[in-house]
């Protein structure tokens, strides 16, 4: 689906994520600056170990040898 | 207020956890009324941490120590009574608070009642059932003995008894012989032993006849069941008597009166056995009774435990409190959450009320230089990730909390290491099995190992949600590939696939959309692929982490005023693994075949030799060199600036103070102060010291970078490990047992599955990679910008004090 695409959607997760952080616990400046940066985190690896794996196999240098059994 | 360093971060708007809770010093000064009551409102606030103002009095000097005397005698009761609550198989009921509170002593007098009760009542018992045991063993003696009799009123018997008595006769003919005779029972393991001796001793001149009984009898002595013989011997002579009982006394031998008369037999036999139903009705109406006691305690045993200790808590808090000098008011200090001013002011005022005193507490804030406790406000989730990072060092005063990050790193890095959605989803059953029982569980015992999972419910519970997302993306179900997201992006190379056994498959669609093609599992050239993969995955994970640890101590630096000795540190670790991780990425984006090992290491041994082949993007090697000086640069820049700094503000501070300060001479109030200015100023500031100080966190950190971002490749490893383990089960036990067709075979290599998949992959594997993950955040997240040379807050709280005592 292409890498800017699926980056996209890892985004508008995570904006999902936060507003409905924001909106189901709602507890305050501090409480919710905590919360966002768990979300925001959280987006973050997901999206960082997708977008490794997906580049690592945009190029490859090796093809898959069949075992052949 | 006390703060460290100098300063409050105005740099950021405040995140919860981030930092502890600002705290501060207060001093309480309570009439010694209302003492008690303001102690135990604050208990149940939770909310204070005491010092304790008599340190150099012994326990024994203490003003309380009588009263907690008496709470220990009563600790002494309930622990007797819920001994015997145990012993009779009642357990304590958790009952709800009734509204009836106890005064402590009326309670004393009570359970001193109580006491006396239940001893008298269990002696009672005692020497019943001892009466009893007697009466049982004498009735059996009798039923046996009459059975023996009735069995061979033979002639053996009464040869036998003529034989002795012509014997007597023989050795003395004057005297007059009558035969006497003993009975009762003696225990089966010495039944031999005791009639040998029984021989010798009488020289043969007596008659023992044993008969073992069948069922074992409860010895009245020792309260036990055993199997025993029940004995009669005839004997003549009173010196033979005399031995005859030492003996049986010697052997435990329990002797009752055997009539010889049948009739007489009979009779006592019906009286015996009267004797012991009206003996049975008694005894079961003294443990009815004991019962009933204990019953009645039962149900309040949970609030008088409460009760007494609370107040055993109580009075070592008050033992804390300086008198002061008119013996009129106590004073208390403590540590305390700035938030929690008004809560405790509130708790004071209260007890003040309701102790009928004239007069009231006395609230103040203090000023000092020593170190606050850190105290950090978590809830059930967060609470068990604060716990993980506290086990390594508690924070020290207001610096950042890894603790905030650690709640989603912590279960990703796991997830890194143990990807495989299937494993994850039953991780996750699990602990889901864990939480919803949460009310239930929290109020039982558990012992040390479910309660340790139980505890960690929540961290497992975000360890298997990433789990179960990276094993999506290693695309691995129990090491089974799945096309979920699409088709595989590679086909042979022509129709008949002929070369796809040599020369492998190309890639001919768009690559897989999510996580790694499902072609790979099992080819030939899975390994080189995936390792690649991991490794590189492994490094450019490791550099975030270190680079959020370096500016959350760019955090800590800009909240304490400190030197900002994180910039030279970024330059460092990026200039080398941050390049590494861009080259990864260049070389991933524009498929080049450049060897990266060549690539780094060259740019150290040779920088200005020419790439060649090894070329990523143009200007490679310009842009190498830039790099390599700024590395260089950046070591100085790591060593000499802030001991620099540090001189300067030294130097700052002490302008002028040449002189150290004067004691206060007069008493009382200042005797408090003196307390503080002990940990105070005119610290000694040697600069070679603070020099040498940064040279080994330099030393520490350039080495460190290497060692650190090759120390994540565990991150690969353990995940290798984890898959191969996985695909070994599947295919050597799984497939195996499958390829034979046969259902048995099929039974027991599933059930084989199944343990090797829960013990070595659910739980090793879960541990390993716990274990790994935690080390990767103490060590190389951590020490980047963690100090952890803190103390944590322990508020005298009732809460934790009747929780830990259990």
């Amino acid at each position: 689906m292409g890498f800017w695409v699926t980056t996209l959607i890892f985004l508008l997760a995570g904006v999902v994520g936060s507003l409905f952080s924001l909106l189901c616990c709602n507890r305050g400046p501090s409480t919710n600056l905590f919360h966002l940066t768990l979300v925001i985190t959280a987006t973050v690896c997901c999206w960082m170990m997708w977008a490794i794996v997906y580049l690592a196999q945009l190029k490859p240098l090796i093809n898959p040898i069949l075992s052949g059994e | 207020m006390s703060r460290g360093g100098g300063g409050g971060g105005g740099c950021c708007p405040s995140m919860d956890l981030m930092r502890s809770e600002a705290m501060q010093l207060v001093q309480v000064i309570i009439p010694a009324e209302s003492a008690h009551l303001a102690v135990s409102y604050l208990g149940d606030l939770g909310l204070l941490q005491f010092k304790d103002l008599n340190v150099d009095k012994s326990p024994f000097q203490r003003t309380y120590a009588a009263q907690i005397k008496r709470c220990g005698e009563m600790a002494r009761k309930l622990r007797f009574f819920k001994e015997q609550m145990s012993k009779a198989s009642i357990s304590a009921t958790s009952t709800q608070f009734s509204g009836s509170s106890l005064e402590i002593d009326d309670l004393e007098v009570k359970l001193g009642e109580l006491e006396v009760e239940l001893t008298e009542v269990n002696a009672n018992n005692e020497k019943l059932q001892r009466t009893y045991n007697e009466l049982v063993e004498y009735n059996v003696v009798l039923q046996k003995l009459n059975e023996v009799q009735q069995n061979n009123r033979g002639k053996c018997q009464q040869i036998s008894l003529a034989i002795l008595l012509w014997r007597e006769m023989v050795t003395d003919p004057s005297k007059q012989v009558k035969l006497g005779s003993l009975s009762g029972l003696v225990p089966k393991e010495k039944a031999m032993a005791f009639e040998r001796i029984l021989f010798r001793a009488t020289r043969g001149n007596m008659f023992l006849r044993q008969e073992p009984v069948d069922e074992a009898v409860t010895d009245p002595q020792s309260g036990e069941k055993a199997s025993k013989n029940a004995f009669v011997i005839f004997y003549s002579g009173e010196r033979a008597k005399s031995k005859i009982v030492k003996i049986c006394d010697a052997f435990g031998a329990n002797r009752y009166p055997f009539p010889d008369d049948l009739g007489k037999q009979l009779q006592t036999i019906q009286e015996v056995s009267g004797k012991i139903s009206e003996l049975k009705a008694t005894i079961e109406i003294g443990l009815a009774h004991r019962d009933s006691i204990l019953k009645s305690i039962s149900s309040e045993f949970e609030q008088w435990n409460t009760l007494v200790k609370k107040e055993k808590a109580i009075y070592h808090t008050l033992n804390m409190l300086s008198l002061d000098v008119t013996k009129k008011c106590l004073v208390a200090e403590g540590w305390s959450p700035v938030f929690a001013t008004s809560q405790i002011q509130d708790a004071l005022q209260r007890a003040t009320v309701d102790s009928k005193s004239q007069v009231g507490s006395i609230f103040q804030v203090l000023n000092t230089q020593e170190p606050p406790p850190t105290f950090f406000q978590t809830n059930k989730f967060s609470s068990a990730f604060q716990e993980i990072v506290d086990a390594y060092g508690i924070a020290k005063y207001q610096e950042a909390n890894p603790g905030v990050f650690t709640i989603v790193t912590f279960p990703f890095l796991f997830a890194v290491m143990f990807g495989d959605w299937g494993h994850g989803i039953c991780i996750l059953l699990a602990t889901l099995y864990l939480i919803i029982r949460e009310k239930k569980l929290a109020s039982q015992k558990l012992d040390d190992i479910m309660d340790m999972m139980f505890g960690g419910r929540y961290v497992i519970l975000m360890m298997s949600l990433f789990s179960i997302y990276t094993g999506l993306i290693y695309n691995e179900f129990f090491s089974v590939p799945f096309e979920l997201f699409g088709k595989s992006a590679y086909a042979c190379r022509d129709p008949s696939c002929g070369d796809a056994t040599t020369e492998g498959l190309i890639k001919v669609r768009p690559t897989y959309p999510f996580g790694v093609d499902p072609v790979w599992h099992g080819s030939r050239s899975e390994l080189p692929f995936l390792n690649s993969l991991k490794m590189k995955l492994s490094i450019l994970l490791g550099v975030a982490q270190m680079n959020l640890g370096i500016v959350m101590s760019y955090f800590n630096a800009r909240f304490f005023r400190n030197a900002l000795n994180f910039i030279p540190q970024l330059i460092f670790l990026n200039s080398l693994f941050g390049y590494l991780s861009l080259l990864i990425i260049i070389k991933w984006c524009t498929g080049s075949k450049a060897d990266l090992y060549h690539v780094m290491i060259y740019m150290f041994l040779s920088p200005t030799d020419d790439l060649g082949e090894n070329q990523l993007f143009p200007g490679q090697k310009l842009v190498q060199l830039v790099l390599l000086l700024l590395a260089l640069v950046s070591v100085p820049w790591m060593l000499i600036p802030k001991p620099l700094l540090l001189k300067k503000q030294h130097e700052q501070r002490h302008q002028g103070q040449q002189y150290t300060m004067l004691q206060a001479t007069d008493e009382s109030v200042t005797e408090l102060e003196e307390h503080h200015a002990d940990s105070h100023d005119h610290e000694e500031f040697e600069f070679s010291e603070v020099f040498v100080h940064q040279l080994i966190h330099t030393i520490e950190f350039v080495l460190g970078a290497v060692s650190n971002t090759a120390s994540y490749l565990r991150l690969w490893a353990l995940s290798l490990a984890h898959s191969e383990l996985s695909s070994v089960f599947y295919e050597k036990v799984l497939v195996l047992s499958w390829g034979y067709n046969n259902i048995v075979i099929l039974i027991i290599g599933a059930i084989i599955f199944l343990f090797a998949t829960i013990g070595v992959l659910l739980v090793m594997e879960t541990l390993s990679a716990f274990l790994h993950a935690l080390r990767l955040h103490w060590v190389e997240f951590q020490n980047k910008f963690y100090e952890g040379d803190g103390y944590k807050f322990a508020p005298f709280a009732f809460a934790s004090i009747i929780e830990e005592e259990d």
